[in-house]
């Protein structure tokens, strides 16, 4: 496992579908993504935001993909003035509500943290007043960041009023220290402003390094080049990543490249390895917290086995029938490396997400019913493996297979099978599940032994009548002198948003 | 010491544990109709089951000297699930049969509408053909479920005293002992109650109205829980006869209310033991 995860920032995919974007660097490699929220990548301003958040978390699950949220986009928040409002503009309503957006849409991805940057100073205003009206505008972000448990990483950034990393720890003092809040570091703004090299820089920043974004630069020049074409080491940043233990996403940041980005990004890749051979090795033992998703790299992906599981999809493709028998198949996958993880109840396994790649095809190329009445199949003939596959896929499966997914949850969490139940309680029950049955669902994660952590949305579902149904089981574990598990324990300390959550939008409320 | 488990599902069982059973005093057990493990895919599964249970089982059973009675129902957790649910059309066939002692397992799982559905109408069974019933309380949220389902007996307009109300522990005990319901009490190795609570249960609440069984199914359990269970409290001060009273004048009270109680029948273990339509389970014989 290494120590921290190598990622592909959405920007420079700017010419794909934000899904596609996904799975191509995935598919390179990558073990996360920098998600750059935009009007075509997961619009925070869209209507369906919710939806096609936890599609999003699902697809990025399903692949073993780590992310951060990123928030430079260029035209999302004015369609006439770049970046415009900042968090520097007199009137930055706008910016602030798109950053709690973020933080909120951070939470549901469970993502690493929202990175943002300062913004450019308005001519003929003071640089203390640009401070001023940085720390207002950013105190309700901090906020809203506090209650949700979302990270913030303020990325000092070429030209902007927060320009150099002292200047970004002098703010963080200004505000107070909070926690929630750290540093985005670009790697090539270094080379391009710091007075010390991206290494010295990572150094100084420490513990408070939050996110990390990789690219080339020439000193003096704030234009992102591919590596080798600039004046970094990459090695040594690499190495001094390692050095202080970080644990984060590092992310290729190349935004103009997107004319190319498949390409760009493999050729990305390879230059990230071959640095890093020299500093690989070392690996940091990862922590535990009950009722979070664990820091964990993805192993490394087997050729062959991608080869078999194309040539699957191809088959499925050109003949919708052969899913039934290539689904089973599937299976032959090797199974994970044990680790954090080592049921894989968290995040799935090498075969469900080849399985889940498989019923993604069968979605593209069946009508909808006929979708419907297949993955019915899959599921009603599969064995344990299969019938896992197809509940740990349903978040990408379009809404006519909605009301059916339902029934196959409730199916999944009539069985004992931990395995089973972890699937069910993944993000298709977190959209869609009714309150009373999505209950039940966690209750019985916690007698069957399932972590919390594979509980989709569990922060955002936990109600009162939840942590009413958690005290009465303490009370009968202590009535009975057993002990009370950390996982339950956990969850006896979350504090309740005082309103109510929203009623789920599942069509079958008929229970 | 005599013993009567009153829940115990013996078709996961092996024929070790009824000789073991047989070896530790039990002679009488009722099998509720439950679950599998596995899900069943329609009615079909369940006539299959139900008809083992008053057939094949009760044979299997008696060779090794135990009564072998059971309870008919479609189980709380499968009412859920809609290609199961006709079964409840099946049962009245099998509710006037000897050795059919009660409607059970009938209750709460999820506390569904589904569920809520299927209880109400199997007490509304058992009331017409006047039988006792076995309500299984929920794992899951036991203590607002057991309250529940206290709530549906009595709309139900059944007595009180043919209601068995089972899996019970120290958080649900008192109201089900205010209801005038049975209480039964199920011992596992884990989970559940073990058997010196259980003795501590005995020493708050007597004697009466108690019963205690090893609910021993396909899961990590043990059949010989309730034997244990006679030992500590003999261990702990109760006598003979409230052993007796507990292990086998209850559960036979209780039961005895059917009519179809089965009893006695101790068949040889020996090579005049029956077939069973053709078959035995002795081997080396047939």
């Amino acid at each position: 496992m290494s120590s921290f995860d190598l990622g592909y920032g959405t920007n420079g995919f700017a010419n794909h579908r934000l899904h596609d974007a996904v799975r191509v660097i995935a598919d390179l490699g990558y073990t996360a993504v920098g998600l750059t929220l935009d009007h075509h990548h997961l619009d925070p301003f869209a209507p369906d935001l919710a939806r096609a958040t936890e599609r999003l978390a699902a697809l990025l699950s399903s692949l073993g993909l780590r992310c951060v949220v990123e928030t430079g986009a260029r035209y999302l928040l004015d369609p006439s003035r770049k970046h415009h409002p900042t968090l520097v503009s007199e009137a930055a309503g706008r910016r602030v509500d798109f950053l709690r957006r973020s933080v909120r849409i951070a939470e549901s991805l469970d993502a690493g943290c929202v990175s943002f940057w300062s913004g450019v100073g308005e001519p003929g205003v003071s640089g203390q007043t640009n401070r001023r009206r940085l720390v207002r505008h950013l105190e309700p972000v901090v906020a809203e960041a506090q209650r949700r448990g979302v990270r913030l990483a303020l990325e000092p950034e070429p030209g902007m009023v927060v320009e150099r990393l002292d200047e970004a720890l002098d703010l963080r003092r200004a505000l107070g220290e909070p926690d929630p809040l750290g540093i985005t570091l670009d790697v090539g703004h270094c080379v391009a402003v710091e007075p010390v090299d991206a290494a010295e820089c990572v150094r100084r920043a420490g513990r408070l390094l939050f996110n990390v974004q990789l690219d080339d630069m020439l000193p003096g020049v704030h234009e992102h080049l591919e590596f080798g074409r600039g004046a970094l080491d990459l090695a040594g940043t690499l190495a001094a990543l390692d050095g202080i233990g970080y644990r984060g996403v590092a992310a290729v940041e190349l935004p103009r490249h997107s004319h190319a980005a498949p390409q760009v990004a493999s050729e990305a890749l390879a230059a990230l390895r071959r640095a890093r051979k020299g500093t690989a090795g070392r690996s940091v033992g990862a922590r535990r917290c009950p009722g979070t998703v664990p820091e964990e790299g993805t192993p490394a992906r087997d050729p062959r086995q991608d080869d078999r599981l194309t040539a699957a999809e191809r088959r499925v493709r050109e003949r919708p029938s052969a899913i039934h028998e290539e689904y089973p198949l599937a299976g032959r996958a090797p199974a994970r490396p044990a680790g954090i993880d080592p049921d894989s109840l968290v995040r799935g396994t090498a075969d469900d997400r080849a399985r889940t790649r498989l019923l993604s095809v069968l979605a593209e190329v069946l009508p909808e019913g006929q979708l419907e009445r297949e993955t019915e199949r899959l599921y009603r003939h599969g064995d344990d493996a299969e019938r896992r596959g197809v509940l740990r896929a349903l978040p990408v499966l379009p809404a006519s297979v909605t009301r059916l997914g339902l029934t196959l949850v409730e199916d999944g969490l009539r069985s004992n099978d931990p395995r089973l139940v972890a699937a069910a309680m993944g993000p298709f029950a977190a959209a869609h599940l009714d309150q009373p049955a999505w209950r039940q669902g966690v209750l019985k994660c916690l007698f069957i032994g399932v972590p919390l952590a594979a509980v989709a949305g569990l922060g955002r579902r936990t109600d009162s009548e939840l942590l009413r149904m958690a005290r009465d089981l303490a009370e009968e574990r202590r009535a009975a002198g057993r002990d009370i598990e950390p996982d339950l324990r956990a969850l006896l300390g979350t504090a309740v948003p005082p309103a109510p959550p929203p009623p789920p939008r599942g069509e079958d409320d008929s229970r | 010491m005599r013993i009567f488990d009153p829940h115990i599902h013996m078709t996961s069982r092996t024929t070790d544990d009824y000789e073991n059973m047989r070896a530790a005093g039990v002679r009488a057990v009722v099998e509720p109709a439950f679950w599998l493990g596995q899900p069943r895919t329609g009615p079909t599964s369940f006539i299959d089951y139900f008809d083992s249970l008053i057939g094949w089982e009760r044979f299997r059973a008696a060779q090794f000297g135990i009564s072998h009675n059971c309870a008919i129902a479609l189980n709380p957790k499968e009412a859920n699930d809609p290609r199961c649910a006709e079964v409840l059309d099946v049962l009245p066939r099998y509710l006037g049969k000897n050795g059919v002692v009660a409607v059970g397992e009938i209750g709460y799982d999820s506390m569904t509408g589904a569920e809520d559905d299927a209880f109400t109408r199997q007490l509304a069974l058992a009331v017409e053909r006047s039988l006792p019933v076995l309500v299984h309380t929920p794992h899951r949220d036991k203590r607002v479920g057991t309250r529940r389902s206290l709530d549906v007996v009595r709309e139900s307009g059944i007595d009180p005293g043919a209601v068995l109300v089972d899996h019970l522990n120290e958080v649900t005990a008192r109201m089900v002992a205010d209801s005038g319901c049975w209480m039964g009490f199920s011992i596992y190795p884990e989970t559940k109650m073990d058997e010196h609570r259980m003795v501590a249960v005995l020493k708050e609440y007597g004697t009466a109205r108690i019963l205690v069984n090893s609910a021993a199914d396909w899961g990590r359990s043990d059949p010989l829980k309730t034997h244990q269970v006679g030992l500590a409290m003999l261990a702990a001060g109760f006598s003979d006869a409230d052993v007796d009273r507990v292990l086998w004048h209850n559960p036979v009270e209780f039961y005895g209310r059917s009519g179809h109680l089965l009893l006695g029948t101790e068949h040889g273990t020996g090579a005049a033991a029956a077939l069973y339509e053709g078959n035995s389970v002795l081997r080396g014989q047939s």
